[in-house]
This record gives structure tokens, sequence and C-alpha cells, in this order.
């Protein structure tokens, strides 16, 4: 809105300074575009608010409600844990991918291939029912003596199922992020790092990561609102303490799914308005050094020994200045 | 390994050239781009080459510290075989540690900087002394300033490369190869992306740094430059060194025609 208001305001400058105070194009379209929109939302707002189907009490009954709340805490669990799980694997799987060892280029081209080629579902429901295929776990010499067993049903609980399957089938997706934001980077910056005497790890880790992160982030942090979402299908599993499953279940039971479904889309709503916070601030870190940056005065003269104190104005709202 | 070379420092030091290359041909699939390039710069020397390009000059400095690999001849800096050992006369490929221990040796510059962006200048600085020679961070930041102090950015140290113009990040390039004391230092057309007004306090740096006998090879464009600071001038033109010999001489009176023919155009 601010926008469509937004006039040019000149203040006169020193030194009588005469500034140029043009006359700004009109946009009458514009107006007439923001006024459809905003009937538009008064007459959506309208009809929720008045009709008596939405259950806007039971909304406010079940908003809070203890069951509710714990699925919020499941379901950020298994969507944090899981994107954990699958960024370890997806870095590991994009160096692999880039690898003088073909070996590992092949593992790394599989995996992928085995993880993003079948339905996420398909692969929770395996997790689910591994105890059937395995019930016992056990460590011991190939066609040799057993050491050591436990039951699969205590090692790979539904929780545990939850986030192996979500992690595993997730870092398939990333791994070609990840690899793409490893190509991104300049092969000069390789050259260079190669040229110190940096072994490739090195160089991986410390000079191509951090760089290829500026291009990693927005496509992972999509991912990571994607996953919020994918963990209700963890019912395959079947894991029923997220959110969604505790929702459809009240819903069931008190036989009004709308305001139920609200309470669920509502939640789901604050928990991406906080990870896109959270997006921001990372962002703004692999950025340091390329956006964001002031151009600081290039001829280097007296005007630099004063901008030496300061290299990045705060006022900009950039971090990471210089350290000493 | 360390050790051995260090010994292997002092005796040859002054008797046999610092670099040696001998033979050396490469091959991009069936491109022939160096055709047989013998040449030899000696401890403290300057060595410019010039050439047209695609003549394969820059291929020839990618070669000696292993940023392309030959496909004949020999490369020897320090009388150690660059990117092979050699077994009853057969070569053996380095392993990738040893590779980068010989690149340790060798610094280079390159015509786009390539500085670190997400690094300020002084992390630049320090980056391979503490990752790659586990030095503590404060005794490099400590030789890193002393460095950036030389190449005229002392007070640049805090900043991002984005930060600094053409000329300061070269500059800083610079300082990031000497903070491994290289004891060959490779310059890959310097100047050629910089502005004209910013050549100078880089082509500074670098007579300072030859005269303070750092050994050094130079592909470059700036003939003026090859006349005031180089020991030897080497013409190469299609793959193959042309004329080679004093670049006062050279400049001044070319005895081969491709010689003359470039020097007019560039002169």
């Amino acid at each position: 809105m601010s926008r469509l208001l937004s006039r040019r305001t000149a203040h006169s400058g020193g030194a009588g300074l005469e500034l140029i105070d043009a006359v700004p194009v009109r946009h009458p379209w514009r107006w007439v575009g923001a006024v459809v929109i905003l009937l538009i939302l008064v007459l959506v707002v309208q009809s929720m608010t008045t009709n008596p189907k939405f259950y806007w009490g039971t909304f406010r009954t079940y908003l809070f409600d203890v069951l509710v709340i714990q699925g919020v805490g499941w379901t950020l669990i298994l969507t944090v844990t899981s994107m954990i799980i699958a960024i370890v694997l997806a870095i590991l799987l994009a160096f692999m991918r880039q690898s003088d060892n073909p070996l590992f280029r092949y593992v790394s081209w599989v995996w992928v291939w085995f993880f993003r080629g079948t339905p996420v579902y398909t692969q929770l429901l395996f997790w689910g029912s591994v105890g059937a295929l395995y019930p016992k776990i056990i460590v011991g010499v190939p066609f040799g003596p057993e050491l050591f067993s436990w039951d699969t049903a205590t090692v790979i609980n539904a929780t545990v199922a939850a986030i192996v399957g979500l992690g595993l089938n997730e870092s398939a997706y990333l791994a070609e992020i990840f690899r793409a934001g490893l190509k991104s980077v300049d092969n000069g910056q390789m050259e260079a790092a190669e040229a110190l005497g940096m072994r490739r790890s090195k160089v991986m880790w410390r000079i191509i990561l951090p760089q290829a992160m500026r291009v990693i982030i927005p496509p992972t942090g999509n991912e990571t609102i994607g996953m919020l979402k994918t963990t209700s299908l963890v019912l395959a599993v079947p894991f029923t303490l997220d959110l969604t499953f505790v929702t459809n279940a009240l819903a069931s039971r008190t036989f009004l799914p709308i305001p139920l479904l609200m309470v669920a889309a509502f939640w789901y709503l604050v928990i991406t308005s906080v990870l896109m916070v959270g997006q921001y601030y990372i962002e703004r870190h692999y950025g340091k050094g390329v956006d964001n940056v002031t151009k600081a005065p290039v001829q280097a003269t007296a005007a630099a020994a004063a901008a030496h104190a300061k290299p990045v104005d705060p006022a900009d709202g950039t971090t990471e200045g210089g350290r000493p | 390994m360390t050790d051995t070379a260090s010994i292997k420092k002092q005796e040859s030091t002054r008797t046999k050239p610092l670099v040696e290359i001998q033979g050396v041909h490469k091959l991009f699939g069936s491109h022939h781009v160096l055709k047989g390039i013998d040449m030899t710069v000696k401890q403290g020397e300057v060595s410019v080459i010039i050439g047209p390009s695609g003549s394969g000059k820059s291929t020839l400095l990618r070669c000696i510290n292993l940023l392309e690999t030959i496909s004949a001849g020999r490369i020897y800096v320090h009388d150690d075989l660059i990117g092979y050992r050699e077994v009853n006369g057969k070569l053996h490929d380095l392993t990738t540690k040893q590779i980068a221990a010989q690149r340790r040796e060798i610094g280079m510059v390159f015509q786009r900087f390539n500085l670190f962006p997400h690094k300020t200048a002084l992390q630049n600085v320090i980056e391979a002394p503490t990752q790659v020679k586990r030095q503590s961070k404060a005794a490099a930041k400590l030789k890193a300033t002393e460095l950036l102090e030389m190449v005229g950015l002392g007070d640049r140290a805090d900043f991002y490369p984005s930060q600094l113009s053409g000329g300061q990040q070269q500059r800083v390039a610079i300082a990031r190869a000497l903070a491994m004391e290289p004891e060959l230092m490779l310059f890959d057309e310097p100047t050629s992306a910089l502005d004209p007004e910013l050549v100078g306090d880089v082509l500074e740096v670098m007579k300072d740094l030859a005269k303070s006998g750092m050994t050094m090879i130079v592909v470059t464009h700036e003939i003026g430059f090859a006349r005031e600071v180089g020991d030897t001038l080497t013409f190469m033109d299609a793959g193959v060194v042309v004329e080679s010999g004093n670049p006062r001489e050279i400049i001044a009176n070319p005895q081969h025609h491709r010689t003359q023919e470039f020097l007019s155009r560039v002169l």
C-alpha cells in the first residue's frame, strides 16, 4: 500500500543547489486494482465470520488444546530432525558426486536415483514395516557368530521410522540442490585454493561450500517448508502424534472437520512464518561479502583511514563487519 | 619430505636453475597447444613471457603448478619433478597430497584475481597459512598484516573483495600467494583485467617483489614491465618459443619476423 502512495520527497540540499522536484507519473489503475482487491478481501472476511458452519467457537477451543500443541511440537521435531539428517547426507552426496573416485560418484548417483524415484509414502510404509521384515538386528561376523542383537521394534520405533523415512527421501532432493550450488561457484575459486596448496576436501569445505550456500539456502528453505507439510504423511508408518493426525482425530471425534482443519492450517502457517524468519538470517549470513555490502570508496587514500574503523555501515543493516 | 627439500635447497642454489622445463607438450584432445617448450629460470630471476593470445603462454604457466597436466616432457622446480615420481624410467602419478605439497612452494596470481569473496582481505591472506601450514591465527595475522602493508593495503585488511577495486584485489591476491612463502611466483596476465589507471599500482608491487629477489615467471602484455624488470624475455607463438633472451635487446631489435610483427602491434 505504501508503494501506491509513495511520492518522491525532495529535500533541498545545501549550497543553494536546486534539486529536481518532478511530478511523478500518475497510476490511476493501481488505485482501481487496490479497491477491487480490498473489496474481495472484505467479502471473504465477511463470509468467513458470518457463516456459522465455520464454528469459530470450536476453533478457539481447540487452537491451544494440549493435544494440538503436542502435535505442533511433534511436527516440528519431525521436520527439523529429518531435515538435519537430509542436509548432512546431501552435503556428503554432493561432494561424492564431484569426487575423482568413480565409486563415490556411482553410489551417490544410485542413491539419488532410488530415493527420488520411489514415493515418500511408500518409503514410510517400508520403514514402518521393517520390524516385520527383520525382527532382530544382529551385529556379528558375516556368516559367523553373532555378537550383539536388538529387537528391531525397539530400535526403529515409529518416531525413528518416520524421521529416517523422511530424512533419506529428502536427502536425494537436497543432494541435487547442493550439487547445483557447488556448480554455481566459479572454477577460479577451486584453482586459486588448490594453487595455495589446499587439499581438495578442504577447498570444498572452506571455500566452495560457503559460497555455494548463497545459492543453496533459498531452495533448501523451500524444501524445509515442504517437509513441514510432508510430515503429515507419517501416518503411513504409522506415527500418530503429528499435527495433521491429531487434528483429524479430533475432527472425527467432534464431527466438526472444518474448524479443526482451520486449527491445523493456522499452526502450519505460524511455523512456516517462523521458518521464513530463520531463512532470512541464514541467507544474510552466507551473503556476507557479496550481498548487501556497502561499496567502500575505491580510491585508497585519505578516505580509507576513516572508513577503516567500520568497513560495513551498520545503519545499512548488514552484519559481519571486519574482525580485527 | 620437507627436510630433504630444504637440504636440496641449500645444495642447489645458484648452481642449477630453479625451474627447468624440458620438451613440454600439451594436447587438449587433438588440439596441440604446447609443442616442445624448453625453458629455464634461475633463482632470483624474473622471466617474462609474451605472445599473442592462444600462443600457449598461460597454459605453460598453469602446467608449472599442475593446474594442467603436461602430455609430454618434464618440468622440474628445485629438482623436484612436477606432478610425477620417476621410478626406473617410468612415471607414476603423485597423490593429491603430494601434489598439494608441491603447489605450496609455488605461488600463483591469476588474471581474474580469484579472491575468496566471502572472506575479507585479511582472511584471504591467512587462509592457506592457517589451514595448510597450520600456523597459529595470531602469527598468520601478524604476517598477513605485514604483507598487506607491503602491497599498500594495510588499511584495507577488513574489506571484502567486493569493496575493493580491481587493482586492490590483485594486490591482495599477491599478498595471499606470498603468505605461503613460495620460492617461485607465477603471474598469469595479472594486469589484463584491470582498468588502465590501476595497472601501475600492481606493477609497482611486482617490481618491489622482483627487487627483493623473488623468482618470478610473468605472462603479460606489459612490454614496459618486461623491459624494465625482466631478466629474460621469451616470445611464444603457436605453442613454440620463437625467441628468448635479454628483454631490452629483443624489444629493441627482434630477430624473428613473428616477434617483430607482434611487438609492432603492441608497442
